[in-house]
């Protein structure tokens, strides 16, 4: 229980800092944010504009006070639920834009992270049964490509491929379930060959344990061995690297999101960047940060669950 | 045998043992063929960024619309992009471009975490507790949107590249040199130049960076994959390098634009891309195994 | 009655450009009913028998040579054939008995196994495993089950152990080092259980062991390995107390009671064993003719041993 609470601090002091940082970093942008205000607004106004429309909006928005004052301001706002600041773009809260965006960030990563760990398991198991024969080395040298090929890339030759030459699904778009096969699977990539790498290894190493030895010499069918003995063992450390590779993920997410028109939160965090939307910057990198810390919470959780030397040490 | 001589590697350090043991070291890689591949490939890699302005055929940045969107052929082995510049000569200038600045951020990612972890292991106490505190938090959260979200605020460029990067990376070298230097810091070397009254920095310097540094040798080589990856990306995205620049990322953006009717122009910036990131994660990967066979393979982040 | 004949038995791993001979040519018979105990130092080979009764060794292993189990040959038998006789007809005890149990599940569970797909209702079958426990000194055996491993002590791991291998009443017990590294103890305990076990149950049981007190306590017959070879075999007594090979006579020179003289000099390289008589560059007595020919087991004063001085005499 005390293990919790201190968890649940420190995520929420992670969760400030990084706020924090945001937060002080763009506000050192270069250029008044009231005249970036001002020219999200009245497009074609920005060389006419006056004295005091940019007082207008500085005082509008409270922007003459020190950041600090403005920070403080955003956490409160953000602790009690007032929301966490209004888009300059779309002059929207902040809180409706993420809400309308995250299902679809949601369904993207989750979709991948399925198909990567699903996959990622089952081959990495078969490769480590298959040890050194020829469909293992084949498997290995996929693994290798598969973490060092870029997403984006893969997505392109993706599309390239299945949209563009064999024309069975659309190149770009959200809604259908055919509209979610290449992001994902583009995305799912890099995690899948890092989770194959490491179920692999950690099989293998399993697989050499006496407990192993002692349960054949029980009598026990091979399928029993692995799927009773060998594999809650040796998930641990795939456990792990699934937390680590959540972040890779949602890192991944902001590009493949681009690519294919995907309307989830890594796009509005890329459009928002290049528009200087501050605020809506800061509600993505808070929404982000925080779905790879619950992730991780949750990781940590399943990886307690399933070492009772943990639990009981 | 292999654990032999990584036990002396890790008993005895590895940058001083290194004149000693490093025939030995060598002969070992050598032995691998995969890494004797992508040490070759390397070699070979880095002669290619480092004459890139002699081996290009063309001025990388020579416009010629009449030529643009062009095919692989005799004239331009890869093609031409979409104003017409060859994607060779291109491709071959990226590959500095992208070689340079991965070993820039590593650089100073490796020195800042160095530093950084020297002081939280060694010194402890409230130093050690503020700084892991803020390697925590830096490790906590995906480093690409970071990186990005740096990158917005201080416009494209090689330099901004490198500090966003670098701010990005520095933790986990911090985190790994503060393992190391807590399990030397017990060693008896270490205490008897405490003892025999040595000033702190010397300590560091010459007895605790030295025998630290191999495991983020290890880190740094894999990394400089990782960092190439991110470059790519961010250029990608269009916030990495200003769009002239030959970056195999910002090619790629570029070139996804004539996907249906120049499909080259996506593959090959992919292909180097792929190919740099394929050598160093092999070397990285044979590195580590060489120096302890019993770490437990397969963890790349 | 013989319940089991070995003959020929060679094992080699394969190890770079060569291969390491773990057991050379190894042959002896079990009789129905006899406690028969392998000794020798750590690396003889020894525990590489054991596990190649049950065809326990790694996939990389050479095995040649003939084991027939009352009748039937062990090395040709399918592997659903060979499930039937694992836990069932032999039982091992594994070394280590940390090791040989599954951190992760539970103890009840491990135990319950056992008796799966064997035609027996488990609720019996656990119901006599429980019961076994209790025979074997193990206090509050239903408390166990719903425990973990690693919240047993050594002793305790071991008792479980023995309770499994012992729940079909197998025709062979194998037992590979039962004492090694338990505190002295947990050791009388052990010692105490082989000599319930044997007395008891009446097993024939092939105990592989360094243990020199606990052969003498359970063992009728003994065979000494030397460098993967049987280098003497005969009654537990005979061997024990006029030892006639150099070797034996070392080792047992070589316990604490007996003056703890150790053996000088190493075990030879696996990998290139010498030429002549393998002990001979740490044998006292060593005569030119043991350096030039391998000398072969014969027959001597009703036991069987492996050494040329004896004929020479």
């Amino acid at each position: 229980m005390r293990y919790f609470l201190k968890r649940f601090g420190f995520m929420a002091l992670t969760v400030f800092a990084v706020c924090a940082l945001t937060f002080f970093l763009m506000n050192a942008i270069p250029g008044g944010t009231a005249e970036l205000i001002l020219k999200h607004t009245f497009v074609g106004l920005e060389e006419s504009a006056t004295e005091e429309q940019l007082n207008q909006i500085s005082s509008r928005y409270n922007l003459d006070d020190p950041l600090y004052i403005q920070f403080f301001r955003w956490v409160k706002a953000a602790v009690t639920g007032e929301g966490i600041g209004t888009s300059y773009v779309f002059r929207k809260p902040v809180l409706y834009l993420l809400a309308l965006r995250l299902p679809a960030t949601i369904q993207l990563a989750g979709a991948s992270m399925a198909i990567a760990v699903l996959a990622g398991v089952s081959l990495g198991i078969y490769s480590a049964l298959r040890e050194n024969r020829i469909s293992d080395h084949i498997l290995r040298v996929a693994t290798l490509f598969g973490v060092s090929m870029p997403c984006f890339w893969v997505a392109l030759l993706l599309i390239l491929v299945f949209s563009l030459k064999l024309k069975l699904v659309p190149v770009a778009g959200y809604g259908s379930l055919e509209n979610l096969f290449l992001p994902a699977a583009a995305l799912s990539l890099h995690s899948m060959a890092a989770v194959m790498r490491v179920t692999r290894t950690s099989m293998l190493e399993t697989l050499g344990q006496e407990y192993i030895r002692f349960a054949k010499a029980k009598g026990l069918p091979l399928r029993k061995i692995i799927s009773r003995h060998a594999l809650k063992n040796a998930m641990l450390p795939v456990v792990t690297v699934i937390g680590f590779q959540m972040g890779n993920l949602l890192g991944g997410t902001i590009v493949i999101e681009k690519i294919f028109a995907w309307p989830g939160i890594g796009s509005l965090l890329v459009d928002s960047i290049s528009a200087r939307d501050l605020p809506v910057v800061q509600g993505c990198v808070l929404a982000i940060v925080s779905m790879f810390l619950l992730v991780n919470f949750l990781v940590d959780m399943l990886y307690t669950h399933l070492d009772p030397r943990i639990r009981y040490g | 045998m292999d654990n032999v001589f990584a036990d002396r590697f890790r008993r005895e350090g590895f940058l001083p043992q290194l004149g000693e043991y490093g025939g030995e070291f060598a002969k070992r890689v050598f032995q691998r063929k995969d890494m004797l591949f992508a040490l070759a490939a390397l070699v070979l890699f880095a002669g290619v960024a480092l004459f890139a302005p002699l081996l290009s055929p063309y001025d990388p940045n020579a416009i010629d619309l009449k030529n643009k969107n062009l095919g692989p052929s005799e004239g331009h082995l890869l093609g031409t992009d979409y104003l017409g510049r060859d994607l060779l000569s291109r491709i071959l200038i990226g590959a500095r471009i992208s070689l340079s600045i991965a070993f820039g951020v590593v650089l100073i990612s490796l020195l800042v975490g160095i530093a950084a972890g020297c002081a939280a292991g060694y010194y402890g106490g409230l130093v050690d507790e503020c700084i892991s505190r803020v390697i925590d938090i830096f490790l906590s959260f995906p480093g690409v949107i970071f990186a990005l979200t740096i990158m917005g605020v201080l416009g494209s460029g090689i330099f901004n590249l490198m500090l966003a990067l670098s701010v990005v990376q520095w933790a986990r070298y911090a985190r790994l040199m503060r393992g190391q230097v807590l399990s030397l810091k017990k060693q008896e070397f270490v205490l008897s130049a405490v003892t025999s009254g040595a000033g702190d920095f010397h300590i560091i310097r010459r007895h605790i960076v030295p025998n630290a540094i191999a495991p983020l040798l290890v880190l740094a080589t894999i990394d400089l994959g990782h960092v190439i990856l991110s470059i790519a990306t961010l250029s990608f995205l269009g916030i990495g390098l200003p769009a002239d620049v030959p970056e195999w990322g910002a090619m790629l953006s570029a070139g996804k634009e004539f996907m249906r009717t120049a499909p080259h122009q996506t593959i090959f910036p992919g292909l180097a891309i792929t190919f740099v990131v394929v050598i160093f994660s092999i070397l990285g990967d044979g590195i580590r195994d060489i120096l302890d066979p019993h770490h437990e393979g397969g963890e790349m982040y | 009655m013989n319940l089991l004949e070995i003959r020929e038995l060679s094992v080699e791993f394969p190890a770079g450009e060569g291969s390491v001979k773990a057991v050379s040519r190894v042959s002896f018979d079990i009789r129905e009913g006899e406690t028969f105990g392998i000794i020798g130092e750590s690396g003889s080979g020894k525990s590489v028998v054991g596990l190649a009764l049950l065809r326990l060794l790694p996939a990389n292993a050479r095995v040649s040579g003939n084991i027939c189990f009352a009748g039937k040959e062990l090395f040709f038998l399918k592997p659903s054939e060979l499930r039937k006789i694992r836990g069932k007809r032999i039982s091992l005890m594994p070394q280590n008995p940390a090791g040989a149990l599954n951190p992760a599940l539970k103890n009840g569970l491990q135990i319950g196994e056992v008796f799966e797909r064997r035609g027996i209702e488990k609720k019996e079958g656990m119901k006599k495993a429980l019961g076994l426990m209790k025979k074997l000194f193990l206090q509050d055996p239903e408390k166990l089950c719903g425990l973990y491993p690693n919240q047993l002590s050594g002793g305790m791991r071991q008792r479980l152990i023995a309770a499994m291998s012992l729940s079909f009443e197998p025709e062979l017990l194998i037992a590979d080092e039962p004492t090694k590294g338990l505190d002295p103890e947990a050791r009388a305990g052990a010692v105490e259980l082989f000599t319930k076990i044997k007395n008891e149950y009446g097993k024939t049981m092939l105990l592989i062991t360094h243990d020199l007190d606990l052969a003498h306590e359970v063992c009728d017959r003994i065979a000494v390995m030397y460098a993967g070879e049987i280098v003497e075999l005969d009654e537990a007594s005979k061997i024990l107390h006029s030892p006639g090979h150099p070797y034996t006579k070392g080792l047992i020179r070589a316990h604490p009671r007996n003056g703890l003289v150790p053996l000088s000099g190493q075990s030879p390289s696996r990998i290139k064993l010498p030429e002549g008589c393998f002990f001979h560059e740490r044998c006292r007595h060593a005569a030119v003719e043991c350096s030039r020919r391998h000398p072969e087991i014969q027959n001597h004063k009703g036991g069987r041993i492996r050494c040329h001085l004896q004929f020479l005499q």
